[in-house]
């Protein structure tokens, strides 16, 4: 009988003893998370941040660690190296980020349809995800060898010997686009994905509507396809653009910066810069002045979203 | 901080940040207990660690049998190695030493020994070397070792490069055998360059190994730099590579050797380096590990040729890898007598039987079946022992040389302006002594 009552307040009891331990509950839970971003991001960029004042060497030892101020940033004005990374990034970074959306979106059109035999595309165009880059860009570099790469004779095939061979990693000018292609094609499959699994979300309701209404297919791309889309939209421009510009691996690989820097990147010369150099200062500078142009060109795609959000709300 | 601390609430934010605090404490004491190579103060045997490249299965083997040997007949020190890849070997080694954890033995790429030594992390090997052992190694391994007059480094073996020759085509071609008194002349090999490719019909008469990676391009092709009269950096006083890198001999030979991809003698882009075993190419400008593969391709046809003199003397390059006893072993004699197990002749003789590489002491190149005066590489041992051989870079500047040459070579391969591109590796040679001080020696 009085089982109900003890129980409430038992009941109550434990609610105020986890009232007053919920604060150490929610750090013990945070904790982990926090501390591994503390310890591998946290300090590391604030170490970046002191050794970019500094002349920091990779091996410091004679010469004693010294303060320099901001000539680490001074010199960077100067650096014509660094300033054609920055527009390589740039370009890299315009083309690949709206080519690689528009063709994950098509593909994911494409293959958003109750065929037989779907399954077996997605996998094919998902397969370069799943392969390790470094792997990848080994491979293309024998696609694009000069003299028996692959690539060079498909051309001379389909052009019956009127284009190539092109040099293609050795050529200023074609180097940075090579890197392009091959990045789309790697990249392609992740987002073609993330755009199936946002078309799947798409009431067929809307669709059933349109058609009463008399909409076409056009129509019903244009008004309700592509507005429903448009957080995976803003999703697949973030990530691809972080992809930009973390350009790294098939420089280092395929290229190493060159010919004449045509392909070298921000993130590759700052690697280069501190391990082939030793330059851990100059390398530090550069990654807080990266670091800023990064969270310049997020920013307001962040922003943009958390504004339709809150609308939508 | 009164204002930061002041409210309750801000009391209680700090202690709810506590926790973290802590947690930080004990990961931050946890990584300052040391490590375990220190333990020599026990009783037991000594541990000495040592750091190895992991180069070709075969030198992998012999060392780890050269250890084992000495672990066994020594029973009071235990030799402890470590491993590590090749391909990035020194930015490992750099990192150790920039976390104080470099292990007793240390080996290392020849040309990166002074960065180390400059950097105070090893100690001279003077005292511990007595003379006797010290006149039985090759002078381009002294020379190599020695930084600042002292003697850092000693090494099993040392490198040999030059020309390994497809016989039956050079007959073809009506091509002189050249010998280490007479070596081709910059003017008869361009010859011989041009009748190979048209009266032999080779497409691409020269192989260059050009998937080397960058220390090869530093280390084959800067002696066609030198043999032209030019060098990386002014070797008087290794303050500035301007005028010798950039002046114009540098710019005559790389405009030459620019030439030799131009007028198609070699291929920029090749797949991979296999144009000469299989027998696309005439000639071969490479090292004495490509010895084997070479002999099992060609058999009795294969020549090894020296260095051509390109106008001012023969060169060729040297060096290789090589141990040091860094400063921070706790237990520097033990080292030493493992340094010296490693460099007594059979064990030398037991390396350099795996890797084909030029023995270090004269006393084993006497009984080496590849390097004695009737061994088919004795050529390359006579380089290193005439002085032909040029050291590469004797300076802590090395690192940036080799890179800022390489990436000079592969642009000029690609056919950019010769002069600007070694404008800008000598800038960026002499900025970095400029970063440094001048790199001045204690």
């Amino acid at each position: 009988m009085n089982l109900p009552f003890r129980a409430t307040k038992n009941t109550s009891a434990k609610i105020a003893l986890r009232n007053r331990k919920e604060p150490y509950l929610a750090w013990a839970f945070v904790l982990p998370a926090l501390s591994l971003l503390l310890i591998f991001l946290v300090i590391p960029f604030l170490l970046a941040i002191y050794f970019s004042l500094t002349n920091q060497r990779l091996a410091p030892d004679p010469l004693p660690t010294s303060f320099l101020g901001f000539s680490n940033y001074t010199r960077m004005l100067t650096d014509d190296t660094l300033r054609r990374a920055l527009f390589n990034n740039s370009i890299y970074g315009i083309v690949v980020v709206s080519v690689e959306t528009g063709l994950a979106l098509f593909l994911a059109l494409l293959l958003n349809q109750k065929l037989r035999g779907m399954s077996f595309f997605r996998a094919i165009y998902f397969s370069p995800v799943v392969t390790p880059l470094a792997v990848i860009s080994v491979v293309w570099a024998f696609l694009y060898n000069p003299g028996q790469g692959l690539i060079n004779a498909f051309l001379q095939a389909i052009s019956f010997g009127h284009l190539g061979p092109y040099t293609w990693l050795d050529n200023a000018n074609l180097a940075l686009p090579a890197i392009m292609l091959l990045s789309i094609w790697q990249g392609v499959g992740l987002y073609m994905i993330i755009y199936l699994a946002g078309l799947q979300n798409i009431p067929p309701a809307l669709y059933e509507s349109a058609r009463v209404d008399g909409a076409g297919r056009w129509q019903q791309l244009r008004y309700i396809t592509l507005p429903q889309l448009r957080n995976t939209t803003f999703f697949v421009m973030i990530a691809t653009t972080v992809q930009a510009f973390k350009l790294y691996t098939q420089v280092e690989v395929m290229t190493q910066g060159g010919p004449g820097n045509a392909t070298v990147t921000v993130i590759w010369y700052m690697v280069n810069q501190s391990i082939h150099h030793l330059h851990v200062g100059y390398a530090s500078a550069i990654a807080v002045v990266f670091f800023l142009i990064v969270l310049i060109r997020i920013i307001p795609i962040l922003r943009y979203v958390v504004a339709t959000e809150k609308r939508e709300v | 901080m009164s204002r930061f601390c002041g409210t309750v609430r801000d009391k209680m934010q700090w202690r709810n940040v506590f926790p973290l605090v802590i947690l930080l404490c004990v990961l931050v004491s946890a990584c300052s207990i040391t490590p375990l190579a220190a333990s020599s103060s026990k009783s037991g045997p000594i541990t000495v660690q040592l750091f190895y490249h992991s180069g070709q299965e075969a030198e992998r083997a012999a060392l780890s049998t050269t250890l084992q040997t000495f672990n066994d007949s020594h029973p009071n020190i235990h030799v402890e190695a470590v491993q590590l890849p090749e391909g990035n070997y020194i930015d490992q080694v750099n990192v150790a030493a920039l976390s104080h954890s470099l292990p007793c033995l240390l080996d290392f790429d020849g040309p990166t020994l002074y960065r180390y030594a400059w950097s105070g992390y090893l100690v001279p090997l003077d005292n511990y070397v007595p003379s006797q052992m010290r006149n039985d190694f090759l002078p381009s391994i002294l020379q190599q070792g020695t930084y600042n007059q002292h003697l850092y480094s000693l090494g099993q073996y040392d490198s040999g490069l030059g020309f390994y020759a497809n016989k039956q085509y050079l007959r073809a071609a009506g091509v002189r055998i050249p010998t280490i008194d007479s070596p081709w002349t910059l003017s008869e090999f361009n010859r011989i360059l041009a009748s190979l490719k048209q009266r032999a019909g080779l497409q691409y008469p020269l192989e260059l190994n050009m998937n080397g990676g960058n220390e090869w391009f530093t280390y084959g092709f800067s002696p066609f730099v030198e043999s032209f009269g030019g060098d990386l950096i002014n070797r008087r006083t290794y303050q500035s590579a301007k005028g010798k890198l950039n002046g114009s001999d540098a710019v005559a030979a790389m405009t030459w050797f620019q030439n030799l991809f131009k007028q198609g003698y070699s291929d920029p882009w090749p797949v991979s380096d296999t144009d000469f075993t299989s027998g696309r190419a005439a000639l071969d400008w490479g090292g004495h590990w490509l010895y084997a593969a070479n002999q099992q391709a060609l058999g009795n046809n294969l020549l090894v040729l020296p260095a051509p003199n390109l106008g001012k003397g023969m060169k060729t390059g040297m060096g290789s890898w090589s141990w040091g006893i860094t400063s921070s072993c706790k237990t520097p004699d033990a080292a030493w007598q493992v340094l010296n197990f490693i460099l007594s002749s059979s064990e030398i003789t037991r390396m350099t039987n795996a890797n084909g590489a030029v023995p270090a002491r004269k006393s084993v190149i006497a009984q080496s079946q590849l390097y004695a005066p009737k061994g088919p590489l004795h050529v390359f041992a006579l380089q290193l022992l005439r002085g032909i051989a040029e050291p590469r870079p004797i300076t802590p500047a090395y690192p940036i040389i080799t890179s800022a040459f390489s990436e000079a070579v592969i642009d000029i391969v690609d056919g950019f302006n010769v002069k600007k591109e070694l404008d800008i590796a000598a800038q960026k040679i002499d900025q970095d002594i400029q970063d440094n001080e001048g790199y001045p020696t204690q």
